[in-house]
């Protein structure tokens, strides 16, 4: 998942080490005045906490397995500030003992995961709670939609930085943002499942640990609810759709290249019969880029949407009362 | 399992004997330099690959040792550089392919020997010396105390897991038991976090990082 070094060229890297590091300190900042003399321990935790979590392996039901990248985990729980030092400390230990990710292209993967995975990610994971009123259903619903426009979004900022590094001529980017984007929405899922359950879990047991989690739900109304719930599907759509938009005039070169090339015979030929099918395999690779980003960007979605639905909404009553006659 | 990050980190070679900050200049500045280089002087990279090899094996890091992080490393970046070419219909991106691949495991041997030659103490010492913010290497030492704690109380749900369900059910199902799995040690290293907190502030802790060599 990390970046290593020579895949982005230096001055990007530099320039995407520099915001990292403004962000970073902005945040040590911030944490001065909110956590005091807690940073240590609860921020080092954290980190190991996600360090450790990730050598959790999710079974996909292949040979691979899927983890954790954590930035809205750690958002969730630490706030954004301290949720953005935490996965920047867990991405230099990784670097510098597990070599997993650059010492140069640190500050792209701190960029990545750090800023737009934990801050990012607590502004739409706030908002979609803010939306749905608070409480266990907006903080769930929240983190599952972050979680997966968090992994969204670092594969889109990575394909234009790979673009940024490399000159246009030696590549096609848009096919290579399709193919980035279009597994990436697929890895989106398992992150925000991963985040989604792990979050509810927390809810039950310790709803004070999470951060922020004193906001009250403004009205009990259903329909009112359901109106925040179309407002929270609204901002993820035009999250989705600013993604989204780049393709629309990006032309298809490199695969249609391979259509072209690899065309079939035309229905002159004697073999056309036995090959009939096949004919319409250049037209649908001449429009697999768009076909493919719009399938998973809508399938991406409605996924979300059903994850944060069924992990948001149903909600185990049992827990949730117990969780609540201790607070009291 | 403290010996399992930074493994031959406390062994005895020329190369460990180096000054700290020499270890990390040189690695820095072959990391740079295997960066900074066209694809087109790819005998450089040969240089280079062949100074590296030097380093490892008179810091005497065994060859299995290398081959085994090699084999962990390999499909991460082949993924990565392999999406190139497939991008674009195979017809072009090689050349993009290859200068990724040789960078990366440039970089990725020498961060491997920076690892090697230091143990993880002494890169704390060395980074604060380079005026590193004081809380960050606060908070990485702590990470160094305690992510192998975590580790530990990570393998006992695991094992405790496995005993119980024998790795069975659905998929959804295990996904659903290891985030909760991660749920609950997050629970409990936040409480353990808080415990230590309170611990120290028992001991004077008010959230100044003090050193032994501070005047």
């Amino acid at each position: 998942m990390h970046i290593q070094d020579g895949t982005l060229s230096t001055p990007v890297c530099l320039a995407a080490g520099a915001i990292s590091i403004g962000a970073v300190g902005y945040c040590l900042r911030q944490m001065r005045d909110s956590l005091a003399d807690r940073t240590v321990p609860l921020t080092g935790m954290m980190a190991s906490l996600i360090f450790a979590g990730q050598m959790i392996n999710f079974p996909i039901g292949l040979p691979v397995s899927g983890h954790l990248m954590g930035g809205v985990l750690a958002a969730t729980i630490l706030g954004p500030w301290a949720g953005c030092v935490a996965i920047t400390l867990v991405l230099f230990v990784q670097w510098a003992l597990f070599s997993d990710g650059g010492l140069i292209s640190l500050g792209a993967n701190v960029l990545h995961m750090g800023v737009i995975g934990a801050i990012g990610g607590y502004a739409v994971m706030s908002t979609v709670r803010k939306l749905l009123g608070g409480g266990y259903r907006g903080t769930v619903a929240g983190s599952v939609v972050a979680a997966w426009l968090s992994v969204l979004a670092a594969s889109a900022l990575f394909c234009a930085e790979l673009r940024l590094s490399h000159s246009p001529t030696n590549f096609a980017f848009g096919s290579l943002f399709a193919l980035t984007v279009t597994l990436h929405a697929l890895i989106g899922i398992g992150e925000a499942l991963i985040t989604g359950f792990a979050v509810s879990a927390i809810f039950q047991q310790r709803p004070d640990l999470v951060y922020g989690s004193g906001v009250e739900p403004a009205s009990r109304a259903r329909v009112a609810e359901v109106g925040r719930f179309l407002g929270a599907g609204l901002v993820v759509a035009l999250a989705v759709g600013a993604f989204l938009s780049p393709f629309a005039s990006s032309m298809p070169d490199g695969l249609e290249a391979v259509a072209e090339k690899f065309s079939l015979p035309t229905s002159d030929d004697p073999v056309s019969g036995f090959f009939a099918d096949y004919d319409r395999i250049p037209v649908s690779a001449s429009n697999w880029e768009s076909v493919s980003v719009s399938v998973a960007g809508i399938g991406g979605t409605l996924v979300v949407f059903a994850l944060a639905l069924l992990l948001g909404f149903v909600q185990p009553r049992r827990q949730t009362t117990l969780a609540e006659a201790t607070r009291e | 399992m403290s010996n399992f990050w930074d493994r031959y980190g406390r062994s005895v070679s020329p190369c460990h004997r180096l000054p700290p900050v020499l270890k990390i200049v040189l690695a820095v500045s072959i990391i740079v330099a295997g960066v900074a280089i066209p694809i087109e002087f790819w005998p450089a990279y040969g240089v280079l690959g062949c100074v590296v090899f030097a380093g490892h094996s008179i810091a005497r890091v065994p060859m299995s040792y290398l081959i085994k992080r090699l084999l962990i490393f390999l499909p991460f970046i082949l993924g990565m550089a392999v999406s190139l070419p497939l991008s674009q219909g195979f017809e072009r991106g090689w050349d993009l392919m290859l200068t990724i691949l040789f960078r990366g495991l440039l970089s990725f041997l020498v961060s491997l020997w920076l690892v090697n030659v230091m143990p993880f103490e002494q890169l704390l010492v060395t980074l604060r010396r380079l005026r590193m913010p004081v809380v960050f290497v606060a908070i990485l030492a702590f990470m160094y105390r305690y992510v192998f704690v975590i580790w530990d109380e990570l393998d006992k749900m695991r094992l405790a897991w496995k005993t119980r369900s024998f790795g069975r059910g659905g998929l959804l199902f295990r996904w659903m038991t290891l985030a909760r799995m991660l749920g609950m040690l997050l629970i409990r290293s936040l409480g353990r976090a808080e415990r230590i907190h309170g611990a120290m502030r028992a001991r004077g802790w008010d959230g100044q990082v003090r050193w032994l060599d501070d005047r």
